[in-house]
């Protein structure tokens, strides 16, 4: 695994990919060996630099993609960079998703700013899966939906869609499709990303049977496992206790993890 | 040029330490921060047995800094040496082991169970966490409770001790020259101020501990104006911190009248801060012509 440190690297091509999401794309060959599920910490002009996932990953190209939403100053600012401008990143940091078991039927499950990571997973993993291949994607409306023609250029039947209003898809979260393929697939392998009380619903819906993994978002301090400021809930060798979003994580089995 | 300082018996290579909380227990930023370049580090705040901490969101940023309401989390220490101490022990700076309690009690016993333990440098006597309910800052509120469990400590203990002051008192200087007269061996000065912050989308606290302890370039003039005071009401030396970033901000310090520094909050976002200062403090010296660190300690006090 790449060692995690601090550099700089050229912004190749700037994309909107939605209202209010950017996607830029790095030359960085050390980045692009990063594992689906691992991020960057990316120095903005404040105090705290901004966690973000992969959102590709072409080690042959020597290039790793970074899709956020502009969500304050710091995301704003990132926003507003070009192509040939450089970014301050430290990474690759965190644990990534596991490889996926190839005869498992495999569902990637993405709430909103969520859905980017598992698109990594995808295209990183897809031809070593030889069961089905599904994609769920959710967002607030049609205007917010990331990367569904990312999705179908890799995946060649339907892909669930939701939105909260139904602008397009159903409308809905990713749950309603999620059940239906829980269903079909009872021992399959679900790898989840989204706003919290998703992750919950589909660790829930997971506990019956099959596993999922899920990639969490907290606020984060230093990235590296030092601060404690990301933590959540999980269960320990001697009750709960807490684990670094940053360092244990960001992704975890879905057991492993308490919901309030 | 002489980089080289000392707080009380405790020799440091150079001036520039990591801040407690900020450096976890020291093999984390491994890779990022060679160690032994710096003049040492004070690792997390230390409790009898495990604490938990305090709900998430933990950390928050604001305009010039950042609120923290991490509430002390770590292992306890029996954990802290079966598991951290090993580590440290092999890092070739000074270990500072920050001590944390809801009683006086509870700091007597991690000083205790610490006596028997090699590896450590000097304790760091946390009053003033703004984070925990009990113990922490209430501790550091009045020179008489500050006398009270820095007494008891001192009794448990030969090694060298420092106690670290808040800023959310009405006078520094009287809790320094308390602690002082009972044996403490040097001044931390500041811990975070006291503040909070509102997230204005979910109508709340931002931070799951509603309060926190505000950090970073925000706070550098309170953390300069304390470390000032203290320097006028003690004889004993002050280690200075809050919001430094830069070789200036080090000398800034200095001249206030502390004999070393940690840097806390620019490691987040720059971990080569603290090794960047020490680079180029021998230059920076050498434009202001003298020859050691030394010789700017108080530079700036009255009568100087």
């Amino acid at each position: 695994m790449e060692s995690p440190r601090v550099s700089r690297y050229r912004i190749v091509s700037r994309m909107e990919k939605a209202k209010d999401h950017v996607e830029l794309i790095l030359e960085a060959p050390v980045l692009a060996r990063a594992v689906p599920g691992q991020f960057v910490h990316v120095r903005t002009p404040g105090t705290l630099r901004r966690p973000i996932s992969f959102s590709r990953l072409n080690p042959v190209r020597g290039e790793a993609g970074l899709l956020f939403q502009v969500v304050g100053p710091g995301t704003a600012w990132l926003a507003g960079r070009e192509q040939g401008d450089w970014l301050d990143v430290l990474g690759p940091l965190g644990q990534g998703f596991p490889r996926p078991e190839p005869d498992r039927p495999w569902c990637l499950v993405g709430g909103g700013v969520g859905i980017p990571p598992l698109y990594a997973a995808l295209t990183a993993w897809q031809n070593d899966v030889t069961a089905s291949i599904d994609a769920i994607l959710g967002a607030r409306s049609q205007d917010y939906l990331i990367m569904l023609e990312d999705f179908g250029a890799q995946i060649d039947h339907p892909i669930a869609v939701t939105t909260d209003d139904g602008s397009v898809g159903a409308q809905g979260t990713v749950l309603g499709p999620l059940a239906h393929w829980h269903a079909r697939h009872p021992t399959g392998q679900v790898y989840a990303c989204g706003p919290m009380p998703m992750l919950a619903a589909v660790a829930r819906l997971m506990q019956t049977s099959g596993v999922a993994y899920l990639a969490l978002e907290q606020r984060m301090g230093c990235g590296v496992g030092a601060c404690l400021a990301c933590v959540v809930m999980a269960n320990g060798p001697e009750g709960p206790l807490w684990r670094r979003v940053c360092h244990d994580g960001p992704v975890f089995r879905a057991e492993e993890l308490i919901w309030s | 040029m002489n980089l080289a300082v000392r707080v009380g018996a405790v020799r440091l290579a150079n001036p520039i330490m990591a801040a407690s909380g900020t450096f976890g227990f020291g093999p984390e930023y491994q890779g990022l921060v060679n160690i032994a370049r710096l003049g040492g580090i004070a690792v997390k705040g230390v409790s009898p047995g495990p604490w938990p901490g305090n709900p998430p969101p933990r950390v928050w940023e604001t305009e010039g800094g950042m609120l923290n309401s991490i509430g002390l989390q770590n292992p306890g220490v029996e954990v802290f040496c079966r598991e951290d101490l090993p580590f440290l022990r092999t890092t070739k700076t000074r270990v500072v082991v920050n001590v944390i309690g809801r009683t006086i009690d509870e700091y007597c016993q991690v000083v205790e169970r610490l006596e028997a333990e090699s590896g450590i440098d000097a304790l760091e006597l946390n009053i003033s966490c703004p984070n925990i309910k009990e113990g922490g800052m209430s501790f550091g509120q009045d020179p008489e409770h500050a006398a009270q469990v820095t007494r008891a400590v001192r009794a448990c203990t030969k090694r060298p001790l420092w106690v670290k002051l808040s800023p959310n008192v009405a006078d520094p200087g009287a809790i320094a020259a308390a602690v002082e007269r009972v044996g403490a061996d040097a001044i931390s000065a500041i811990n975070t101020v006291v503040g909070m912050a509102i997230d204005v989308k979910r109508r709340r606290p931002a931070l799951g501990g509603i309060s926190g302890g505000l950090s970073g370039p925000a706070i550098k003039p309170i953390a300069l104006r304390v470390v000032y005071q203290v320097a006028q009401s003690v004889s004993i030396p002050i280690v200075g911190m809050g919001g430094i970033r830069s070789v200036e901000d080090v000398v800034e310090f200095l001249m206030a009248g502390a004999s070393a520094v940690m840097v806390g909050t620019a490691t987040f976002a720059e971990p080569g801060t603290m090794e960047a200062i020490i680079e180029e403090l021998p230059g920076y010296l050498a434009r202001l012509e003298v020859s050691s660190v030394h010789e700017l300690i108080g530079a700036a006090l009255p009568g100087r």
